[in-house]
């Protein structure tokens, strides 16, 4: 059977199960072994076991469980909402400003991980409820949450972007150096979107009502609040960037500024513990399980031929060089609708990699379209890990379909800012530029 | 048809005991990766085991979650159409993509009883500096996706029970998807 | 057109990324010869590092038939072969890369390693010698220099700086780079000059450390029994004939593309190399031959080339 007929069932059959309601974890395992089966025979299934061995093994991913558990002890013993008050006395009179600090901690949070869903998961459960109690639209919350979540592959430091220039030989440090700026550039493009629709339709991100705005010595008193997240943003970034730690290291840092912070408040209680633990494992294990199969599925999809119908692909591509860039845009777009970021990498890279040099373009500028694309892609429906994190932590009544439509908007505010960076490419590649 | 329901109880338990207990190693490798940090940078002695245990710990922590979630549904689902229907026509449903998990998990759990067969064979160490047995990690697999296969029974057996009306279950009232509060 | 009716095609896993120079350069290579050898009978479809299995799996996987051939270190498959650790390098053993040729293909640990193998369904065939080398953020002057340096290693080489009292420990890949950049870490061992600037190190790291921690035959081709024994013997003849070829070539290649790679990374980086003081490399070979016995304890096979070795140094005049 030829590899465009097969992308077509496997890619078919993942959404058929997937509107049926099977979790998405199964349908991705399902379907692999299934098509590994036909393709390959019984034998092939080793091949899922080994793909599960190997993510069980990956040491970066321990940090998932720490920075939730950092998260889910924050919230409970009320830092969080201290926080999110604070916010709201002092940018409450702005309209969509709850919603600007919680890019800007998200923005912090992105520069303390290398990987994209802890910050959502930890946003989902510290600032969601916070929006939401205080009459924001729910897709408004949903739709910051998960794309100022998604940062922390764009800012440095960045697992993805160590792999991408692991497998194009590109300089890591240039890399870092490069999402920075494109990092900004998102961070205003969404700050623009966020107030100019807060003022349009003041329903979806309303301002505090004046006597609720608070006096001046409350507003100070509140100052309080940040003290302690910010003392436990120092631990982690300073201990990254003082050489203390590793990044995945360093979310141990995070637990234990959380475990100060809960001590502070009197909260360092067995039972608050437990539960921030329980809460933890249920949220790490749906991720994980989700990973062991999404890497079982782009393993199986490797096996039948991906990188040939990518070379098929690319050939048909008219309108010259630019042509082709948008046009790799576009395939790892819709591979990132269905597929995890590492396996795209691999199916992508080798074969466009060579073309993008050979067109005289800069590789460190493509990684960071591909970057800021996989950032689309980690919520694109309907296979997007942000999206999933968010499912975990939502309270109960907010549907799938609330998130997968909330994202829409700022999926195209990236698009923009694609479009803006090919256009000016100095916007990733003038600061790499002066460094090395 | 009373057989049917303790088998039901003892899985959910078992998965429910398990998970609580697996739940602590997070304690675990936060602070193993903290003593290295503290061993590294204070006394310049980096240990070679603390970050590889934490690893290996991450490794059984994530695999042995899969039935403690299913018990709680927390195993994430699109339920773009699943959310419109009954209850009973729900059931159906369940029980026919059912057959996509069951492939999934029994393909795993033979094939990771084999491998952890053949590790157990040959007491597989990792050959790190450290050098630790790596069989019992392997082993969590079959263990995990096991304990996952018989909550997944459990799963079918009710969907069975409500699709047509059977009486060894009778589902609880309409059960929150997300059980954040239940633990307070 | 008739040969393409029988055209075999073999799976190949990688332990290399795409990037990585062994990439294209080994199994590139083996591809192209393969096919034009076997007039298009024979095919590879090439696979990255960790795209279908697990790096450590790849050996279980070409025993078992599910892959035909794949390329891994020796290390992997420890559990299994006694004398893999012989072969991923005895620091401070051979000099230069020739000896480390010699041993394998004209004293016959070679054919060792392919006996073992073969007890596993695999034939075994080292790709290329090459030595593994540090690079380091503050040059080595002494020994004091030396215990008190932090390195990023992994496995036999770990245990070997940690006996030799410098603190070595273990990070990913992954973030060896910011580990390296950050100061977690003052030196690593990638590979040797091309490894270090694939990763990027000598961007943080300038003194590249000579002489190696070991020379071995740290790549190695492992091809399916199963699936040799299915071709026609002709094409039998001419993929293992293209083995023994190319560990020759790819050596031979190999050593001209370090010195290529170094040369880059003096020119553009500043890189110094940094020979080690006479006393500190007498103090790590001390240590080093201590270890040396702790493989030889692996099994009859290990004790037996442990000897062969320590027998073949001893005629070159090192011990
Ligand atoms: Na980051
Ligand atoms: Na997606």
């Amino acid at each position: 059977m030829s590899i465009e007929i097969l992308t077509l069932l496997f890619f078919g059959s993942l959404l058929f199960f997937l509107l049926l309601g099977l979790p998405l974890a199964f349908v991705l395992g399902g379907v692999s072994v299934v098509f590994l089966y036909f393709t390959w025979g019984f034998d092939s299934f080793y091949m899922v076991v080994s793909q599960i061995s190997g993510t069980m093994a990956s040491f970066t991913l321990v940090a998932i469980p720490l920075f939730v558990f950092m998260a889910m002890v924050l919230e409970r013993t009320g830092v969080a909402k201290d926080l999110y008050r604070m916010m709201h006395l002092w940018f409450g009179g702005l309209r969509g400003g709850l919603a600007l600090g919680t890019l800007a901690i998200c923005a912090v949070f992105a520069a303390m991980v290398g990987i994209s869903g802890a910050a959502v998961v930890a946003m989902g459960t510290i600032a969601l409820p916070s929006m939401l109690e205080r009459g924001y639209d729910r897709k408004m919350a949903l739709g910051v949450i998960n794309t100022g979540g998604g940062w922390g592959i764009l800012i440095p430091p960045s697992i993805l972007m160590i792999l991408y220039a692991l497998i194009t030989g590109v300089s890591v440090g240039q890399m870092f150096a490069a999402g920075i700026m494109p990092g900004v550039l998102l961070m205003v493009l969404t700050s623009i979107y966020i107030v100019v629709r807060a003022n349009l339709q003041p329903h979806l991100a309303p301002a505090l009502p004046k006597e609720d705005r608070g006096t001046w010595p409350e507003k100070l008193r509140a100052l309080r609040a940040v003290l302690l997240p910010i003392g436990v943003v120092v631990m982690v970034l300073g201990s990254i960037i003082g050489g203390i730690t590793t990044p995945t290291e360093a979310a141990a840092m995070g637990v234990l500024g959380a475990l100060i912070s809960a001590a502070v408040y009197g909260e360092l209680k067995w039972s608050v513990m437990q539960d921030a633990a329980i809460r933890t494992f249920k949220l790490t294990g749906m991720i994980m399980w989700i990973l062991f199969a999404a890497h079982a599925f782009s393993a199986a999809y490797q096996s039948m031929g991906a990188q040939a119908l990518i070379e098929g692909l690319i050939q048909y591509i008219p309108g010259g060089p630019w042509g082709i860039i948008i046009a790799m845009m576009v395939i790892i777009f819709f591979l990132a609708m269905v597929l995890d970021p590492v396996g795209i990498m691999l199916i992508t890279l080798p074969v466009f990699m060579p073309i993008v040099k050979s067109l005289g373009f800069d590789p460190i500028w493509f990684g960071i379209l591909f970057v800021i694309n996989m950032e689309i892609g980690y919520k694109t429906p309907p296979f997007g890990f942000n999206l999933f994190y968010l499912k975990g932590v939502v309270p109960p009544g907010i549907t799938m379909k609330d998130i997968y439509t909330s994202v829409i908007p700022f999926v195209l505010i990236e698009i923009l800012a694609i479009a803006i960076i090919m256009i000016f490419p100095e916007i990733a590649t003038w600061l790499p530029d002066q460094f090395f | 048809m009373s057989v049917l329901t303790t088998f039901m109880r003892g899985v959910t338990r078992l998965n429910d005991f398990i998970g609580r207990g697996i739940a602590l190693l997070v304690f675990a490798m936060f602070g193993f990766l903290l003593l290295e940090v503290g061993f590294r940078y204070l006394l310049n002695s980096p240990t070679v085991w603390t970050n590889e245990l934490s690893q290996m710990l991450f490794g059984v922590y994530a695999i042995m979650s899969g039935g403690y979630i299913m018990a709680h549904r927390g195993h994430v689902n699109v339920d773009l159409l699943h959310s419109h229907l009954a209850p009973r026509k729900r059931a159906v449903m369940d029980i026919i993509t059912s057959v996509v998990f069951f492939i999934f998990t029994l393909a795993l759990l033979w094939f990771g009883i084999d491998v952890a067969s053949e590790s157990i064979a040959s007491w597989e160490t990792s050959y790190s500096a450290w050098n630790p047995p790596v069989w019992p990690v392997k082993l969590a697999i079959p263990i995990g996706t096991g304990l996952l296969v018989l909550q997944g029974l459990v799963k079918l057996l009710e969907d069975i029970a409500i699709a047509f009306n059977l009486d060894y279950y009778q589902p609880a009232r309409e059960e929150p998807e997300d059980s954040e509060g239940e633990y307070l | 057109p008739a040969a393409a009716q029988d055209a075999v095609t073999w799976k190949v896993q990688s332990h290399w990324p795409g990037s990585s120079s062994s990439y294209t350069d080994s199994l590139g290579r083996l591809k192209r010869v393969l096919e034009e050898r076997t007039d298009g009978r024979l095919k590879l479809q090439l696979f990255e590092a960790g795209a279908l299995f697990k790096a450590t799996d790849t050996f279980n996987a070409v025993s078992r038939g599910i892959l035909e051939m794949g390329t891994i270190s020796p290390s992997y498959a420890q559990d299994k072969i006694s004398l893999a650790g012989i072969a991923s390098g005895l620091p401070f053993a051979f000099r230069n890369v020739w000896e480390a040729a010699y041993f394998h293909q004209n004293m016959g640990f070679e054919a060792m390693l392919r006996e073992e193998a073969a007890q596993y369904g695999v034939y075994w065939a080292t790709d290329k010698v090459y030595p593994t080398e540090m690079v380091v953020k503050k040059p080595i002057k002494s020994w004091e220099d030396f215990t008190s340096l932090k390195i990023r290693s992994s496995g036999a080489l770990q245990t070997f700086l940690t006996e030799a009292g410098a603190a070595a420990s273990y990070i990913p890949g992954s973030e060896l780079y910011s580990a390296l950049d950050s100061g977690i870490v003052d030196g690593a061992h990638w590979g040797a000059a091309q490894g270090a600037l694939s990763m990027g190190l000598y961007e943080v790291a300038k003194y590249h450390v000579q002489p190696a921690l070991n020379i071995a035959g740290t790549d190695v081709i492992i091809v399916s029994q199963k699936a040799l024994d299915k071709l026609p013997e002709d094409m039998q003849k001419i993929v293992k004939d293209a083995l023994a070829e190319q560990f020759w070539v790819r050596t031979n290649e190999y050593q001209y593309k370090e010195q290529l790679a170094l040369a880059k990374a003096q020119a553009e980086f500043g890189v110094e190399v940094n020979t080690l003081p006479q006393d500190v490399q007498q103090k790590l070979a001390q240590t080093a031959q201590k270890l040396w016995d702790e493989e030889g304890k692996r099994g009859e096979k290990a004790e037996k080339a442990l000897e062969m070795l320590k027998g073949f140094l001893t005629d070159l005049g090192y011990l």
